[in-house]
């Protein structure tokens, strides 16, 4: 499902963020990126997600490859994958319940469907109560949980998230572990980024380790 | 590719951008409103003078006055020679009818005309005025020349006291209008470019001011025309807005400036067309300046 070949990525005037990185997720794995604070975590999901650009290398998603990709063909490979940013992305002119109902009127779905499904994400992520609420009426938890519902509302076939659960209480993090897991064996590819060891250790997954934007043994 | 739900979003989207940059909003309309009706203005009052010197051309008429004494024997008309004239008058290119007027006939004309102030006349005889042919030319050939032709070949008959005819005034005024014409397109242009350029200005600003929001939309693989629409139709509805103000203010300004323009030229205030033609044209020209404005806009400040 995802497949990168030698990727390095400098950021301009910078140390290297990646450097000559190469491995493959099958599709349908659940995977951890780990490393201490910039060590290319966030890095590493933005170049599968195409938002940033590999320096060198070919990356490969979903049999596609981005130096190879029209424009236009973008946003469709985009409908495919839910991501949660480490800052969220929320449109802050909008309700909660719009900021994740978007993501499905993009995939042009009906009204009556949108509204079931919205609805049963926020119960998921315990949010229903704030469906109506702005963003910014909202703690740091909260917020990051409109993120995660509106990543996991449309079923994507990539679920890339970046530090998910580094606003939550332990209880909380473990709620939404479980909510990946749940995505993940309906099928989804599962990719997080965390520096939450227990985490790893509690779920006993495959783990990618960075260090200096090189993968690196445990 | 878009789904219609999907399309009533991003129309709602619009639409709350229309309100969300309340004051860009009202200001670009109110340029959209200015231009056309100033464009307008002018538009009509340039078709009313138009069709004032259309009409001008069908009356283009000459008027050849009879010497006294000529063409009469002592005891009135002599039928003969008038007979004589008519043919050969008629013979002209471009005339299609000549008719005598003799001298009782223009004094009876000058009566009926001066109905009201009949007392003038009392005591006036009927032969100050002279006689004279009328001659009409073709309405819809005429042309200055064809004018001029006739005239010159009735110059020399020596029966002939004066010519009068509408030539001089009428290419004059053409003159004029062929300046208005080049006028309105130029002021066309002006208005238009101007307009134009300030919606665009309006829809990069709020382009601006959505830019993050935007970026998600990117994110969650919004085709491009999901992200552009919601600006296209912010653009639409102000030069929509725009036209409809315009047609406001042209009714209220056909009230204020009917009040101070002299009466005779009141009718270059009138609308030429249907109350409904100058709705569409007037709705169209918003439209399309907004359309065209947001394009352009979105053109250079939203690229892919
Ligand atoms: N936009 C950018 N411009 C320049 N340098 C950047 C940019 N983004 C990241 N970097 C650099 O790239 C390196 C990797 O950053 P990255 O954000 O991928 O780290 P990270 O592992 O996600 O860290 P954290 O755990 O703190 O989120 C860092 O040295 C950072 O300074
Ligand atoms: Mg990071």
């Amino acid at each position: 499902m995802i497949q990168l070949f030698h990727v390095s990525k400098d950021y301009e005037g910078g140390v290297p963020a990646l450097a000559d990185l190469s491995f493959k997720i099958e599709k349908g794995e659940f995977v951890f990126v780990t490393g201490s604070s910039g060590a290319g975590k966030s890095t590493l999901l933005n170049v599968i997600f195409g938002s940033e650009q590999a320096t060198s290398g070919q990356v490969i998603v979903d049999g596609r490859n981005y130096s190879r990709l029209p424009a236009r063909e973008v946003p469709g490979l985009r409908r495919k994958i839910g991501f949660i940013f480490q800052d969220f992305k929320l449109i802050n002119t909008k309700s909660v319940f719009d900021n994740v109902a978007l993501t499905l009127r993009i995939l042009g779905l009906g009204n009556a469907e949108i509204r079931s499904r919205v609805m049963k994400a926020l119960t998921y992520v315990n949010l229903k109560h704030r469906a109506n609420f702005k963003p910014l009426m909202l703690s740091g938890g909260e917020q990051q949980r409109v993120a995660v519902a509106r990543a996991l509302v449309k079923d994507p076939a990539i679920l890339l998230a970046d530090e998910p659960t580094g606003n939550l209480d332990p209880e909380l993090a473990l709620k939404m572990m479980q909510l990946f897991q749940e995505v993940n064996s309906r099928g989804t590819t599962v990719v997080i980024a965390t520096h939450d060891q227990a985490m790893i250790d509690r779920m006993g997954k495959r783990t990618i380790n960075l260090h200096g934007g090189r993968l690196t043994r445990r | 590719m878009i789904s219609t739900t999907a399309m009533i979003y991003t129309v709602i989207d619009g639409l709350r951008g229309l309100r969300e940059n309340i004051v860009t909003t009202v200001l670009s309309s109110l340029t959209v409103a200015f231009a056309l009706a100033i464009f307008s203005l002018f538009i009509i009052i340039f078709a009313n003078l138009n069709s004032f010197v259309e009409g001008m051309g069908d009356r283009t008429h000459i008027v050849a006055y009879v010497k006294d004494g000529a063409l009469s024997t002592k005891n009135g008309v002599d039928e003969k020679a008038v007979e004589k004239v008519y043919k050969s008058v008629a013979g002209l290119a471009g005339v299609v009818s000549v008719e005598y007027i003799s001298k009782k006939d223009a004094f009876k004309i000058l009566k009926t005309e001066m109905k009201d102030n009949q007392a003038l006349l009392e005591g006036v005889s009927p032969d100050i005025l002279p006689a004279s042919f009328e001659i009409r030319l073709a309405a819809d050939k005429i042309t200055a020349k064809d004018i001029r032709l006739v005239v010159e070949s009735l110059k020399d008959k020596p029966w002939v006291e004066d010519i009068q005819h509408g030539t001089e005034w009428a290419e004059r005024f053409g003159a004029i209008l062929g300046f208005m014409e080049a006028a309105a397109i130029f002021l066309g242009l002006f208005l238009g470019g101007a307009t134009i350029f300030i919606i665009s200005n309006t829809i990069r600003l709020a382009v601006y001011a959505r830019r993050d929001e935007i970026e998600i939309m990117r994110y969650l693989g919004a085709p491009n025309i999901y992200i552009k629409t919601p600006f296209l139709i912010e653009g639409i509805a102000e030069g929509a807005i725009g036209g409809l103000i315009a047609l406001v203010a042209l009714f209220v300004g056909d009230l204020v400036l009917g009040i101070y323009i002299p009466k005779e030229l009141v009718f270059i205030l009138d609308n030429p067309f249907s109350l409904l033609l100058l709705f569409i044209l007037l709705l169209l020209g918003g439209l399309i300046l907004g359309v065209v404005g947001s394009i352009f806009s979105l053109g250079r400040f939203l690229k892919v």
